[in-house]
């Protein structure tokens, strides 16, 4: 017990230290921001928006990415071909801007975002691929951002902030946005510092040619973001995290308790799919691979010291150990409960700089909510594990994990005709 | 593709570059100079440490618990009721093997003073980190660690087993943490840590944790990460502290009850119950005569620091150490409250800062440069302040280098060691200073009775079925006879016995007295 207690220490102690990356010193505070554009735009971006069954949202999205600010872009909306409702949307909104949009209709049978995705990618004509979701709120100047990002760094990825907002719908909303709020605003910067970094599903441009030669997304994989940056951090590249909440991607929480359950079951299984899958091995630093290897299992022993911690504590009172045990079995608290004490403070910082007014409520609920969020994740990271484990992976089993080959060429169409 | 590329380190542009704070790592020269001065200060502190200042019953009673702990009897080897957070001496028995290692023969805690050195150099280096940390220029930080480590008030009380010396040296500890130039968030986690500790060496230090918040509020100033600064502070201070109160719980103590010691019994106990020692301003009382004996050792420390910290109050970089020293004076000087003797060992440290603080400001408003009369005022002012000052203290160091206060002890304890027969069955009442020094001698621990327990411990009358009868021997000393009407069954002890062997002359003497069991 006391050897465990100490081990959970040293981990949470350690996911701490991280997750404080940012704040740790003004310097490096201040070394997470966006550049300031210099108003160039020398770059060309092909914007992929895969979208399936979000006929509602669609529109909206395409509308926004097309008042950025930012003169050389186009935007490639994918849909799947048994999806004519969103298809029909994608087509109109098309015939709005003609040579800027283009629809392109993926024909794989076992549809996901990552196959969507490379069915797109022999389209992009741009310099940089850049990714977004059929629901974000996307800033009209995060391009002229990201040019400036690409150029100054002669970065080959630059990873854009994703930012939840709607912390007061429900009570796990809060922590889902102060998750996003600590691993864009902090937690990312670490590992682009490290050398090693699985990206986010979306805001995130690499350079085509870098994209084509590592094949583009993984189609297998639940995880293809985090499998995408596992992947170029081992070839070397270059990635560059900026965070800015001025022209950060908005997006919403999961509507229910289940999507969210059942949303970080799949990065949880992701997680666990680009483990095994071992592209991390290649890393070449030996302290790359064992921060791979920590962040890449992290979802799991999070959810269970989440959980062991305050049971532990609980055991500790009512069976009467030995003090000095019990003394110990506390010592894991420590972290935890400093980790709470930040997302105090983090909750300040992120309504302050979102200009949302956070309430003494808001705080309660962060503090009493704490142990359930804990307990969704551990139930999240259980159904993962044993999801992967019988071999439920949604769609095809395919034997060779490794592959990640452009599909066939699928059907494309001008954003003009109908 | 970037395969042969290498994994670089990037981080995205500043905006606008704030420049980096010029690097204040302290140069060699200030590695030098705080080691050598405070190597100094040590070898003063060190000579004779065991002859001056005479031993007292605190120091024999703190001793004892860390003898306690490191023998593995729990916080104390009486029942330990909450009387004083326990970590001072549980730091104090990770430190005392040394003595007994280097000098067995000594008096116990007299050599148990050795274990103090440690903690008076890093209070020492301390003082100074803190002085550089507030921009005093080298000089000055010299002069603050001189004023605290050679000041005959500092020298006596540093030497001595005080919980005071261990919280202080955490809180200045604390403190420069607060003050770091990196301004990392994990300085100020650990200067909460800090905090926790010091007051959980001695509570009374909680009184200054304030100027350690003033030291981080001016520190963090215009950086966007103060609120994560104060939060690792009161992550570290809650989180460790919280230990204390967790002890008590886990052991069933910390709620007053029937049958058991509890931590929230004895706050009760000490805020509310403990009797006053009197204003310091009525001639006759406990505080008067107090601030008196500090005053007879050194007056220069504590009028220099009282008008220093009322200036310093003013200057923003010295406000953090003033106000320490402020709060603690305001606390000893308000009427009616308790004050320990051991109190000024707290202040001394931010004393000493501040009058070099304040020196220091002087010297930077006179702005000297090549005006020649502005250098006379200056030499005018240091040379009457070292005619005034080194005399002093030179008769008072003087005095703790060569004084041999504890002869009459010494006896007594050499004595009890080998001309009293059959140790083993003795049962024999000392003060607390002679306790262990009786314990390592032989006798049973048992058997070995602080004298104010057998009327105020229940345990303890209850091994004594016959009451004062059952002991054998009695160990009269100036601490025995302080407070005789209180203590009945010390007073009877007193009457029936008769003097074997005596040291020393008048009141302080000690004497050892057989008690002759068939009086009636």
């Amino acid at each position: 017990m006391m050897v465990v207690s100490l081990v959970l220490a040293g981990f949470a102690a350690v996911t701490l230290w991280w997750t404080m990356h940012a704040w740790r010193t003004p310097e490096t505070l201040a070394s997470t921001r966006f550049a300031a554009p210099d108003g160039a735009h020398r770059l060309t971006f092909s914007l992929l928006v895969p979208a399936r069954h979000e006929q509602a949202v669609l529109e909206h999205t395409v509308g926004r990415l097309l008042e950025s600010t930012h003169e050389g872009f186009e935007i490639i909306v994918i849909v799947g071909h048994d999806d004519p409702e969103t298809a029909e949307v994608a087509h109109r909104v098309a015939a709005t801007a003609p040579g800027r949009i283009l629809v392109v209709t993926d024909v794989n049978e076992q549809k996901n975002k990552p196959r969507a995705l490379n069915t797109a990618l022999p389209y992009c004509r741009g310099d940089v691929v850049g990714v977004f979701d059929a629901e974000d709120q996307v800033h009209p100047r995060l391009l002229e951002h990201v040019d400036h990002a690409f150029r100054a760094t002669s970065a080959d990825v630059v990873q854009g902030g994703v930012q939840l907002i709607n912390f007061h719908s429900n009570w796990y909303s809060l922590h889902n946005c102060l998750e996003y709020f600590f691993w864009f605003r902090s937690r990312l910067h670490l590992h682009a510092r490290k050398g090693f970094i699985p990206l986010g599903g979306n805001t995130v441009f690499v350079r085509t040619d870098v994209l084509r030669a590592a094949n583009g997304w993984d189609g297998t994989c639940l995880a293809e973001d985090c499998d995408l940056g596992v992947r170029l951090s081992s070839r070397g590249a270059k990635v560059v995290v900026a965070y800015d909440s001025a022209i950060v991607t908005r997006e919403e929480t999961p509507g229910t308790l289940t999507s969210l359950l059942k949303q970080r079951t799949r990065w949880n299984q992701g997680f666990l799919q680009v483990y095994r899958k071992g592209e991390w091995r290649r890393l070449p630093g030996f302290g790359q691979r064992m921060l791979a290897r920590y962040t890449l299992t992290q979802p799991f022993l999070q959810a269970f010291s989440g959980v062991v911690i305050p049971v532990g504590v609980g055991v500790a009172i009512w069976a009467r150990l030995p003090v000095l045990v019990a003394l110990i079995t506390f010592v894991p608290v420590i972290p935890m409960a400093a980790n709470l004490v930040f997302q105090v403070v983090g909750l300040r910082d992120f309504g302050l700089q979102y200009g949302l007014r956070t309430r003494w409520h808001h705080y309660a609920r962060l503090v009493l909510g704490a142990f359930p969020y804990a307990l969704v994740l551990a139930v999240a990271a259980l159904r993962a594990v044993w999801r992967e484990y019988t071999g439920r992976r949604n769609w095809e089993l395919t034997a060779h994990t490794g592959a990640h080959l452009i599909n066939l060429p699928a059907p494309a169409e001008s954003g003009v005709a109908t | 593709m970037t395969a042969e590329a290498p994994t670089e380190v990037v981080a995205a542009p500043v905006p606008e570059p704030q420049p980096a704070p010029p690097p204040q790592r302290r140069s060699r020269t200030d590695l030098y100079l705080a080691g050598g001065l405070a190597a100094v200060v040590l070898v003063v502190l060190a000579w004779n440490i065991t002859g001056f200042p005479t031993v007292t019953d605190d120091e024999g009673t703190y001793l004892a618990q860390a003898w306690a702990v490191q023998h593995g009897q729990g916080l104390a080897h009486y029942t330990y009721w909450y009387d004083h957070p326990p970590l001072a001496w549980i730091q104090l028995a990770g430190l005392a093997w040394a003595p007994a290692l280097l000098a067995p023969d000594l008096l116990a805690v007299a050599a148990g003073r050795i274990a103090m050195l440690p903690v008076a150099a890093a209070a020492l280096v301390l003082v100074y980190v803190i002085s550089r940390r507030l921009r005093l220029s080298r000089w000055a930080a010299a002069l603050a660690l001189l004023t605290f480590g050679l000041s005959p008030l500092a020298v006596t009380m540093n030497r001595q087993i005080y919980l005071d010396s261990f919280a202080v040296a955490w809180m200045l500890g604390a403190l420069a943490l607060a003050l770091s130039p990196r301004r990392h968030l994990w300085h100020y986690a650990a200067a909460g840590a800090a905090t926790a500790v010091s007051v959980l060496s001695k509570e009374t230090m909680l009184l200054t944790a304030p100027a350690v918040l003033v030291a981080m509020w001016q520190s963090a100033a215009k950086t966007a990460t103060r609120p994560w600064a104060f939060g690792g502070y009161a992550s570290g201070i809650v989180l460790v502290g919280a230990f204390y109160p967790l002890y008590a719980l886990l052991r069933g103590e910390l709620f007053p009850g029937a049958g058991h010691v509890s931590l929230i019994g004895a706050w009760q106990f000490q805020l509310l119950s403990r009797s006053g020692s009197g204003t310091v301003f009525d001639d006759g009382s406990g505080s008067h005569s107090l601030i008196t004996s500090w005053l007879y050792y050194d007056t220069v420390i504590l009028v220099a620091g009282l008008v220093a910290t009322v200036v310093a109050l003013a200057v923003r970089r010295l406000r953090a150490p003033a106000l320490a020293a402020i709060v603690l004076a305001v606390v000893a000087l308000r009427p009616g409250g308790y004050l320990p003797a051991m109190y000024v060992v707290q202040i001394l440290p931010f004393f000493a800062i501040v009058i070099a603080g304040v020196i220091d400001e002087g010297a930077r408003r006179l702005r000297p440069q090549r005006i020649w009369w502005r250098w006379a005022v200056l030499g005018v002012a240091a040379a009457a302040a070292l005619t005034m000052v080194l005399p002093r203290w030179y008769v008072g160091d003087r005095r703790a280098l060569t004084a041999d206060d504890n002869a009459p002890y010494v006896a007594a304890a050499t004595y009890l060691r080998e001309e009293l027969p059959s140790r083993e069955s003795t049962t024999i009442v000392v003060d607390d200073v002679l306790w262990l020094d009786c314990v390592n001698a032989g006798y049973r621990r048992e058997k070995v009775i602080w004298f104010y327990k057998l009327d105020l411990d229940t345990a303890v009358a209850a091994t004594l079925p016959d009451g004062w009868r059952d002991v054998d021997y009695i160990v009269s000393t100036p601490a025995l006879r302080q407070d005789p009407g209180s203590l009945p069954t010390v007073a009877k002890l007193l009457t029936n016995s008769t003097a074997i062997a005596t040291f020393g002359p008048g009141d302080g003497r000690i004497e050892i007295r057989q008690v002759d069991k068939e009086k009636p």
